[in-house]
């Protein structure tokens, strides 16, 4: 038996993010707050360098646990990024007499141990970890407004349904592993090749399969497996709704990659027309649901159904393009979305809801999210206007942004495998997106409204800057990118 | 021609069909001759007092989190100190083995009590009593007519 | 600094320009404002000198600089990079040289108009587009600078917006510039399927092993030659030039005479070897171009508008430098843009010199005898005339001569029409020389009292152009006058790969001295002799064309209405497609509306049903996704069939 002494110290990200989760927990026991934001800040910096020290090196960690390549290294920067951009939009917190900011900001860097290790597992124990990691994480801080009832019924539901979709992920690895003998990916994946050829009988493997990819589904809310999306996203504090619809989706995405790549290649023509009619589903509910919303973060719930669809077609179309270009995707989406929310708390901040009108406090959300509360945004607040307009277009995947890159990339990879009918539903679906997109637009550019200038901190307008920038050259210079895959 | 998936369908209707037999077995063969005290729920012994889904204070799941989590350390100690404690392969790595082995179990325990002093430091291992709130009234009327009152309607304490 | 840094420079200098000028219009301080916009191009020129020294310690072997990979799909990789030979630096040269005189005379010219920053900004951004058009390596590239150019030359011709009618001349230009562009974008299109590449290198080693007149090549050429029309107002889509007058006139003089207009002879030089590929693309541009150059000289004829009469002429000699390229003379074309960007340039500019004395009056009519008040701007126009008109020794004259002679071991027709076409220029120049400059002032007495000549800013370009147009022609004397073709040799190399693929197009009979002298002899005699005809009518006789108002013979109203072409346009084009658009529009009131309606409605009514799935209990969510997992497992193991 032989055990190397690098093995731990080079898998950096995750045990630096675990102690400083830790270091956050205690720092928080200080009078003053201001420390915390920068702190974690500092601390993600950090874990994203450690994160490329391996770039261009492909290790296997704790004897088949964790793979770390290039693909991994990307889908880890992309987390980290999308969670430093969630963090600093923050600032409020400190503010907030009911909230907890440095135990939210530990849980953060925990819940990120877990999507690395859903980005980068190897053993199906990891991506169970992993995922459950991330899912109890999410579980508190969709809770964490604890005063707000909808906060508390969307952490309550949330549970309930991710325990019932746990269960289904847990019952497939177990099926799995009594059809193979191995929770190992590749091990699995000879499975299929070697049992295909031979003709034998794959009921245990085919069920395990299938239970397993619900799971995850689920996780990632493909339809039919995203009731939970709508109230959960709704009702969870604008922040932790960024950071649930960019971070866990991303990593939910590039677990499903792996593990379709890796284990379930060998057996495409058994699962694709599922998956496809589940992607076709996702994008109808996504899209047509959406249209019909007036709350805007509601609108941004569906829409992260339909961008769910829009990733799994880079899915059923599996080849070698589709990890650029579902990692780019991941990218494009998760630059708009944190943008978006960042106007969005900006916006509802500055409106609190009459609570005359709307009833108690305590039982509604404390701020206004429908649409209106945009109206005529863009006069007062240009630059608010033009990041809300930019992550909106990108969104909608109009060309000259990051997203229309993304989409092209996803239908090109689909195209490859020729699912031309599931095209055409995507791009109808596009155009129907474009519909609840602009409506936001509209409002901000051509709404008569009382908006005030809002007040927005320094680095809080960095951040939303660097998002619409890096969109904007991300859609003019995709393969700066692409370059690096 | 059953396909294997059919064979796996007989089988869950088979696993439904034994329960509902068994069931409808047992409820056909056993006497029925409820009481009272045979229909009620079952609580360790105790008399059941109201019904089953009263609230409980959330104090009470605190303490037993923090309690399982510890139960589960100990359990994951008996079968760390079974499987690392071979003496070929402390022997052939110098010791380095042990003290490898060593190093992580402490690491383990050490966050696990980090978060021990975490909850214990935040109180929430405190145990507080709520404080009863007297309903005041904003009112001219001095608290004393009020006692004087009670006291003249005080009816006589039954023996 | 090295070549790679310097082509990098040479755009970005005037887009920097571009920048400050645009952003900071109305903040920037006016006196700022010229030597900002002036910078860039002066800047950007030094760069190509430079450059010019690189290159040719280089041997003058082709530099390549790549930016970064720009689109990559599939196989297709389209890189950011600029390439730099022969062809680019005769470019780089006009463009930036050019430019910066303009630049210079905009200052003159412009500095009291309200939008002076914004028109130093465009006039900026107009450089950096046709920079790029320039450099690129691939065809995408130039697609950019080319569409690039096009915006410019559109907001730049409706610069003045509160114009209406300059607004439609800019709507025409863009509009007929489009209907190019989508020639051209086809032709790239085409290239891109046929070559998997649209790298000119990538492209041009492939072409040299295919047939000639494939029938894939004679597409290819023959769109890209409509993307060269509309951009180059060639025959049919050349009426909109003389509308762009409507700019201010150093708009004038350098996108539509100097620069932008020959974008599409650069294309087909660029694009040689495609083009010698094709010979019968290459007829086809001949006949066109003569045409073109005939129609336009016969219209310039009658014109009495100062800029209308250099408009038309433009488009006659974009007509010649075509009939060049059509004889598969790709130096003669190219010798001619050069040259015709120094006199057109000089005589925009002088053109405009005189407007700017005469507030703004440009009917020939009401002036005359402009000499004594306008000293410079007269000697120079003088020069420019004589260099237009093909006298020798001034610089049109080689350059026209080489196309003539060309042409003239092509096609002996086409060659007598050219050289009809040349008595014509000769005569439409210089009866626009004398009705301006000599004679009796006919304009009114505050026009007079006003007279006066341009400041230094202005008549400072126009003199470097004229020492140009004198000297321009030398840079190719051909051997029978005892020169060396030094322009011919220098481009030789551009021109080896479509030697090499077509060799039979090259092996023209040359012609013999005696008959070249003659064929000199014969032009320059007719130029002169129609410079004389013209003294005899306008100075001699002090003719002044007839007003507007007066009843003209069918021959002449024809040229004078430039043969309705315009109204042809009209009757045939624009008003079925305005008639359709009515038709199509109140068809959309109904049908058009039902259907969107439709659309939104069942979208509409389709999310009521997803909707009420999510009505908030937990419990109905997870029967849900249980019946969906059931359904799942249950039609795709048991009915296989419902899914492949």
């Amino acid at each position: 038996m032989t055990f190397q002494t690098y093995d731990c110290l080079q898998m950096l990200p995750i045990i630096l993010l675990s102690l400083s989760g830790i270091a956050l927990l205690f720092l928080g026991f200080q009078k003053s707050r201001a420390l915390l934001l920068p702190a974690t800040l500092l601390f993600l910096v950090i874990a994203f360098v450690a994160n490329f020290l391996d770039w261009g090196k492909t290790y296997m960690y704790f004897r088949d646990m964790l793979l770390v390549n290039n693909l991994a290294m990307i889908f880890t920067g992309v987390v980290l990024l999308s969670t430093f951009m969630v963090v600093s939009l923050s600032g409020s917190l400190a503010d907030d007499e009911d909230a907890q900011p440095a135990e939210y900001y530990a849980i953060l860097l925990f819940s990120l141990v877990g999507a690395i290790m859903m980005i980068g597992f190897e053993n199906l124990i990891m991506l169970f970890v992993g995922v459950e990691i991330l899912s109890v994480a999410m579980y508190i801080l969709t809770g964490s407004d604890k005063r707000n009832l909808r906060s508390n019924e969307a952490a309550l539901k949330y549970f309930l349904m991710g325990a019932f979709a746990t269960g289904i992920l847990l019952f497939g690895i177990a099926l799995l592993y009594g059809a193979t003998g191995s929770f190992v990916l590749s091990g699995i994946g000879n499975y299929a090749h070697s049992a295909t050829n031979a003709g034998g009988s794959m009921l245990l493997f085919y069920v395990g399969m299938f239970m397993l990819l619900i799971g995850m589904l689920f996780k990632v809310s493909a339809a039919p497996f995203h009731f939970w999306t709508p109230d959960v996203y709704d009702g969870a504090p604008s922040l932790f709704t960024a950071y649930m619809s960019t971070v866990v989706k991303t990593a939910g995405f590039a677990a499903l990659l792996r593990i379709l790549s890796v284990s379930f290649s060998g057996v495409y023509d058994f699962w694709w027309v599922a998956m496809a009619v589940v992607t076709v589903l996702t994008l109808l509910i996504g899209n047509i649901t959406a249209v019909y919303q007036a709350s805007f973060k509601r609108m941004m719930a569906y829409s992260s159904i339909s961008h769910a669809g829009y990733l799994l077609i880079g899915l059923v179309g599996l080849s070698q393009a589709s990890k650029p270009a579902i990692a780019f995707y991941s990218l494009a989406y998760s630059l708009s979305t944190i943008a978006a929310f960042g106007v969005l708390m900006l916006v509802a901040r500055n409106r609190p809801l009459n609570a005359a009108v709307f009833g108690d406090q305590t039982t509604l959300a404390r701020t206004d999210e429908h649409y209106d509360a945009f109206n005529g945004l863009a006069r007062k607040n240009p630059l608010l206007g033009f990041v809300m307009a930019v992550s909106m277009l990108s969104l909608a995947g109009i060309p000259l942004t990051a997203g229309f890159w993304g989409k092209f990339m996803v239908f090109s990879a689909a195209a490859d495998r020729g699912a031309v009918w599931l095209l055409v539903v995507a791009v109808l679906m596009s155009a129907v997106g474009i519909y609840y997109y602009f409506r936001v637009v509209i409002a901000m550019y051509f709404r008569e409204g009382q908006t005030d200038t809002i007040r927005v901190a320094p680095f809080y307008r960095i951040v939303l800057i660097a998002a619409t920038v890096l969109t904007l050259a991300l859609g003019l210079l995709p393969n700066l990118f692409q370059g690096l895959i | 021609m059953l396909s294997q998936f059919g064979i796996m369908f007989l089988f869950i209707l088979t696993a439904f069909a034994f329960i509902g037999g068994i069931l409808l077995f047992g409820k056909l063969l056993r006497p029925d001759r409820p009481t009272e005290e045979k229909l009620t729920t079952y609580e360790s012994g105790e008399e059941p007092v109201g019904n089953a889904g009263v609230q409980f204070n959330p104090r009470f799941y605190v303490v037993a989190l923090v309690f399982v989590l510890f139960d589960v350390e100990l359990v994951l100690l008996f079968p760390w100190a079974t499987v690392f404690g071979q003496p070929t392969l402390i022997a052939e790595t110098g010791g380095l083995w042990g003290w490898f082995a060593l190093t992580e179990a402490v690491v383990f325990v050490v966050i696990l009590a980090l978060g021990l002093a975490y909850a214990w430091a935040k109180g929430y291992l405190d145990w507080e009593k709520p404080q009863p709130q007297l309903p005041t009234v904003a009112t001219k009327v001095p608290t004393t007519l009020y006692e004087q009152v009670n006291e003249r309607y005080k009816r006589p304490t039954t023996p | 600094m090295s070549p790679h840094l310097l082509c990098i420079l040479i755009p970005l200098l005037p887009l920097l320009g571009f920048v400050v000028n645009g952003l900071g219009f109305r903040k920037v301080p006016t006196s700022l404002v010229g030597i900002v916009g002036l910078a860039g191009p002066v800047l950007a020129f030094l760069c190509v000198c430079l450059l010019w020294g690189n290159f040719h310690a280089g041997n003058d072997a082709v530099i390549k600089t790549t930016l970064f990979d720009w689109i990559s799909v599939g196989e297709m990789h389209i890189n950011f990079s600029f390439q730099i030979d022969q062809l680019t630096m005769l470019m780089l040269g006009i463009v930036t040289g050019i430019g910066s005189l303009i630049h210079l005379y905009s200052i003159g010219y412009m500095n009291h108009d309200e939008g002076y920053g914004k028109f130093m900004a465009f006039l900026n951004l107009f450089l950096f587009f046709m920079l790029l058009l320039v450099l690129g390596s691939n065809f995408v590239i130039m697609f950019i600078g080319w569409e690039g150019v096009g915006l410019c030359s559109y907001l730049l011709i409706g610069f003045w917006n509160t114009n209406t009618s300059y607004n439609n001349a800019a709507r025409k230009a863009f509009v007929m510039n489009r209907i190019g562009d989508l020639g051209f974008l086809l032709g790239i299109f085409t290239i891109m399927t046929t070559f998997g590449s649209v790298e000119y290198t990538d492209v041009f080693e492939q072409v040299v092993g295919m047939d000639v007149n494939a029938p894939v090549i004679l597409t290819i050429t023959l769109l890209l030659f409509v993307g060269a029309m509309g951009k180059s107002a060639q025959i049919p889509l050349f009426t909109w030039l003389p509308d762009a007058m409507a700019g201010p006139t150093p708009v004038s003089a350098l996108i539509h005479a100097a620069t932008m207009v020959t974008a599409g002879i650069y294309m087909v030089v660029r694009a040689n070897v495609l083009f010698s590929m094709a010979p019968l693309t290459l007829d086809i541009i001949g006949g066109i171009a003569i045409a073109t150059a005939l129609l336009a000289a016969s219209i310039g004829l009658l014109q009495n508008d100062i800029k209308k009469v250099l408009a038309y002429s433009t488009v006659s000699q974009l007509g010649y430098m075509f009939l060049g390229l059509g004889a598969a003379a790709y130096t003669a074309g190219m010798f001619h843009v050069i040259t015709h960007a120094f006199f057109k340039a000089l005589l925009f500019l002088g053109a405009g010199s005189v407007i700017h004395a005469m507030s703004n009056e440009q009917d020939i009519r009401n002036m005359g005898g402009l000499r004594k008040s306008l000293p410079i701007t007269y000697w120079t126009f003088l020069v420019g005339t004589i260099a237009i008109a093909g006298i020798p020794p001034f610089a049109g004259f080689f350059s026209k001569d080489e196309i003539l002679a060309h042409v003239y071991e092509h096609s002996k027709v086409l060659w007598a029409l050219g050289l009809l076409g040349s008595a014509m220029t000769s005569f439409y120049m210089f009866r626009l020389l004398f009705l301006t400059f000599f004679g009796e002032f006919r304009g009114t007495d505050e026009q007079k009292h006003h007279l006066h000549e341009s400041p230094l800013s202005m008549t400072l370009p126009l003199l470097v152009l004229a020492v140009l147009s004198v000297v321009g022609g030398f840079m190719n004397v051909p051997e029978v006058l005892g020169g060396h073709s030094v322009l011919a040799e220098f481009m030789s190399p551009l021109f080896d790969q479509a030697r090499q693929a077509n060799p039979a197009l090259f092996e023209a009979n040359a012609l013999d001295h005696g008959t070249e002298l003659m064929l000199m002899s014969i032009s320059a005699g007719v130029a002169i002799v129609m410079a004389v005809v013209a003294y005899v009518m306008y100075v001699r006789n002090a003719a002044v064309p007839a007003p507007d108002s007066q009843v003209r013979s069918l021959p002449q109203q024809v040229v004078y209405g430039k043969y309705y072409i315009d109204d042809f346009y009209d009757r045939l084009i624009v008003r079925p497609v305005r008639g359709l658009g009515d038709a199509f529009y109140s068809l959309g009131e109904f049908v058009i509306d039902a259907v969107v309606g439709g659309v939104a409605w069942s979208v509409r009514s389709s999310a009521g049903v997803f909707r009420r799935a999510q009505s908030g209990s937990i419990g109905l969510y997870v029967l849900l996704m249980v019946l969906s997992i059931t359904l799942f497992i249950a039609l795709r193991f048991f009915n296989w069939k419902v899914f492949n």
